[in-house]
């Protein structure tokens, strides 16, 4: 309590800052990824950190968390130089991190994974329930009441995006490194989060944030700074710089401004889903497709958007209704089969489902149209290194080749890749879940144009996406669904991010008739 | 107030659908079912098989499996396995039995041994950990290593004439109680409370769920792994030193394709190659579940060959059941 005078005030004062790099450059394998980064965070200021994928954020924060050294520089911790050798070196030092790829292990209970490694104990033996006093405390200030025993596994994954924040605050650090805190968080629980961390900063913590998403930015963070290509580009009070102006820095100049809707006339009803229900998951779905036009589907996580694509496309079974392909009453029984009528799905979790992490670029990109790629039953590396090639340079994705393993490239071009993968096969109708999911504004600009330019060569594309503005921007026609059901289907130029957010919530009041379909448990 | 979400899903289920969960999810009860089944059984079909003499055999012989399945567990829920504990075993068990016939005193000549399984086991943990060989092939290699070491001191002979009072802790009883099954029960009794409820164990648990979460974490994934191996070492030394007490010989080919088994019965105790689950106490029952089935069928006249394809299915049936009623619950 006797930081509380300490906030943006003890940032106009300049007193010592809780770390600072000067100068620091980082090479890997002689690549230059960080050159001469000067970078200092105050005690209770939110420091945001913005740049495009592959401008050199995460290294940054890795630094600063013990995964890599510094090649050249040096960073100070209250003053005294440091090398943080390790993360649990860093969390010595008062450093505590929130990485984007959760670090949780699923079978293991809320609590212990909150104090992972760090349990209470007397003798080495753990206090059960001290732990988890500690837990439901901790969680208490996100006004999360679960029952911390639960194993992780059984939480949705904005909860367990909580959980995460929730370990990172336990380890009672000075300083808070956030990598993307927010990508899985409904509104709600973004303003939660909001509320906690200007919590901490009264106590005098002070917060890196890392994010993609300029009005959170513009939200909580008190200073913010550009990198571009490893370099610093530049760090600004909040209250002197607006969103188009950053933007600007991030990608040098250029803006992508929003990309141009086509109302091009569209063409013959492609997919037709008639009264699609499931037992437990859906009711009553009734929407069409066509050739040309981008259906953008508006939900939030546990509105079952997911179900019902992945219904579609032969990866969920026992559903009544009927789903029409080009005229003709169908019915997949694997995801094989839906792509033996041309349908290509691109899943919403990059890593786990949509990619091979560890193998090529090629190998990835190839991987649903090996077909096209055969000769006698003899895949020709050659011309999948020719289409890779093509694809790298359509995106512009950022990497050393086709021989690249995938891993190591940024999410953007990670999902550039993905989606390059399925698009390799020229589906009639791609349907495609979170298509810029934790990717940043360079990245996504292109993704829509290309989504765009394959619409205007005439596929059905629909897009799953919990970015509203996304939706808007791209879509001809959006579907609203809210716990499984629709609660509207509006023309992309009436709707507006609020409306859609509202009737996403359930709150708006439609002239649908749905039955009531069975609710589950809120855990789902 | 803290039960909000779990408790609206579980008050409407029935009582009784509540304990068959708790039943299936938890292994222990589940073998413990199918252990008091085959001895309702087999005291039908037999009864020779109720008698103390047999049991006694069947837990004496059980004995070293059990000791090494303690560490096998704990690996496995670290993410790795060990497949040197056979040969680590034969290696302690010609060891203790030649520094003996040295003229070293039975501590000083047990005490080495238990030291040179936490070597291999040290050994084991530096490859997998240090050098980033995968622990199917670096525990291969120890496996094959160890084994050689053992035949090439004994010239794949077995060690016989050991001092009688090495032959107490193998032969011996309290009670009727075989000292050696006594020693066995309290290892696994202190082992399961230590896993379930230590620091250091639990942190096993974490890498073995998601090892970088663990390091990012802040633990030292390296050194808990090492500690591990090494003391899955000890074990297998001191199941070898046992042997050698009650076979009052140092065998170089003792515990020949022990590791299998060992790895068998751990997960038909609920451990998984995946790592991060199993309890220790769950593995041990499913020892005892292996150890009633061959124990079983050798009373029934079943011959040896049947009894590996029985216990193969066996193996094979409680993980697929055990995948498919998590796949309907997931």
């Amino acid at each position: 309590m006797k930081h509380e005078s300490i906030g943006e005030a003890g940032v106009e004062r300049g007193q010592r800052p809780l770390f600072t790099l000067s100068g620091v450059k980082k090479t890997f394998d002689s690549n230059l990824v960080l050159d001469g980064i000067d970078f200092e965070l105050q005690p209770g200021e939110i420091h945001a950190l913005v740049g495009e994928n592959g401008a050199g954020k995460s290294t940054c924060l890795g630094l600063l968390y013990g995964l890599h050294q510094p090649t050249d520089g040096t960073l100070q911790r209250n003053g005294h130089t440091v090398r943080i050798e390790s993360p649990s070196h860093a969390q010595e030092l008062g450093i505590g991190c929130v990485f984007q790829e959760l670090s949780l292990a699923g079978g293991l209970s809320v609590a212990e994974n909150i104090f992972a490694g760090r349990a209470p104990s007397r003798f080495g033996v753990v206090d059960w329930p001290e732990l988890r006093r500690r837990a439901e405390d901790l969680l208490a200030e996100f006004d999360l009441s679960i029952n911390v025993s639960q194993p992780v596994d059984s939480l949705p994954i904005s909860t367990r995006q909580i959980v995460e924040i929730a370990k990172a605050i336990s380890m009672d650090s000075q300083v808070l490194l956030l990598d993307e805190p927010t990508s899985a968080l409904t509104p709600d629980e973004v303003d939660a989060l909001f509320k906690v961390l200007r919590k901490l900063t009264a106590k005098g913590i002070g917060i890196v944030y890392v994010s993609h998403h300029m009005t959170e930015i513009f939200t909580i963070a008190d200073r913010i700074s550009v990198l571009r290509d490893g370099k610093k580009i530049s760090t600004t009070q909040t209250s002197h710089t607006s969103q188009a102006q950053v933007v600007s820095e991030m990608i040098g100049g250029a803006h992508p401004g929003d990309v141009e809707r086509s109302d091009d006339q569209l063409g013959d009803v492609v997919l037709k889903v008639e009264h699609l229900s499931n037992e437990v998951h859906f009711a009553d779905v009734s929407f069409e497709v066509r050739s040309g036009e981008i259906l953008g589907i508006a939900g939030l996580l546990g509105s079952k958007r997911s179900e019902i694509m992945r219904s579609l496309v032969g990866l969920m079974h026992g559903y009544s209704g009927a789903i029409i392909m080009h005229g003709q009453s169908t019915s997949f029984r694997s995801l094989r089969d839906a792509m033996r009528a041309n349908i290509g799905y691109v899943p919403e979790e990059r890593k786990t489902e949509g990619l091979f992490l560890e193998d090529t670029l090629y190998n990835n990109l190839a991987a649903a149209s090996l077909d096209n790629h055969t000769r006698l039953g003899l895949v020709q590396k050659s011309s999948v290194i020719a289409a890779c090639e093509n694809a790298i340079k359509a995106f512009s994705v950022k990497t050393r080749g086709p021989e690249e393993i995938i891993g190591s490239l940024s999410g953007g071009n990670q999902q550039k890749i993905m989606l390059a993968k399925w698009l390799e096969r020229a589906p009639d109708l791609l349907i495609i879940e979170e298509p810029t999911k934790g990717v940043d504004v360079g990245a996504k600009f292109q993704i829509h144009t290309e989504l765009q330019r394959r619409a205007a060569d005439g596929m059905a594309i629909i897009v799953v996406s919990s970015d509203f503005p996304e939706l808007v921007s791209l879509s001809t026609r959006i579907l609203v669904v809210h716990e499984g059901r629709v609660m509207g289907d509006i023309a992309a130029h009436d709707a507006t991010e609020d409306s859609l957010l509202q009737m996403a919530a359930g709150i708006s009041n439609t002239s649908r008739q749905t039955t009531e379909i069975p609710r589950e448990g809120k855990a789902q | 107030m803290s039960m909000a979400i779990n408790g609206d899903q579980v008050v409407k289920k029935k009582p009784m659908q509540r304990f068959l969960r708790a039943f299936i999810d938890i292994r222990e009860l589940t073998l413990l079912f199918m252990i008091a089944i085959i001895i309702i059984v087999m005291a039908n079909l037999n009864p020779y098989f109720l008698s103390f003499s047999n049991f006694r055999a069947l837990s004496v012989g059980m004995a070293p499996t059990a000791i090494i399945v303690i560490g096998m567990a704990i690996l496995l829920a670290s993410g790795g396995f060990d497949l040197s504990v056979g040969s680590v075993m034969a290696l302690s068990s010609t060891v203790v039995a030649m520094m003996m016939l040295a003229g070293f005193s039975i501590p000083v000549s047990v005490a080495c041994s238990l030291v040179l399984g936490a070597a291999v086991g040290f050994s084991n943990g530096m490859l997998i950990t240090g050098l980033g060989i995968n622990p199917l092939i670096a525990t291969l290699g120890t496996m094959s290593i160890a084994r050689g070491i053992a035949l090439v001191l004994t010239e794949g002979f077995s060690l016989s004439s050991l001092p009688k009072e090495f032959g107490w802790i193998g032969k011996a009883s309290i009670g009727g109680f075989p000292v050696l099954v006594l020693l066995t029960l309290f290892l696994i009794l202190i082992f399961d409370l230590a896993v379930r409820h230590t620091r250091f164990f639990r942190q096993v648990y974490f890498i073995g769920a998601n090892e970088k979460a663990a390091m990012l974490s802040g633990i030292h994934v390296g050194r808990v792994r090492i500690i591990a191996y090494a003391i899955t070492g000890v074990l297998a030394a001191l199941a070898g030193v046992l042997l050698a007490s009650r076979l009052m010989s140092g065998t170089p080919t003792a515990g020949n394709g022990i590791e299998l088994q060992v790895l068998a019965a751990a997960v038909i105790g609920g451990a998984s190659l995946r790592g991060g689950e199993g309890t220790i106490l769950g593995a041990f029952l499913g020892v005892v579940f292996v150890a009633l089935i061959n124990n079983s069928m050798t009373m029934l006249a079943v011959s040896i060959y049947w009894q590996m394809i029985v216990i193969g299915a066996v193996l094979v049936c409680a993980v697929a059941l055990d995948m498919l009623i998590r796949g309907r619950r997931g």
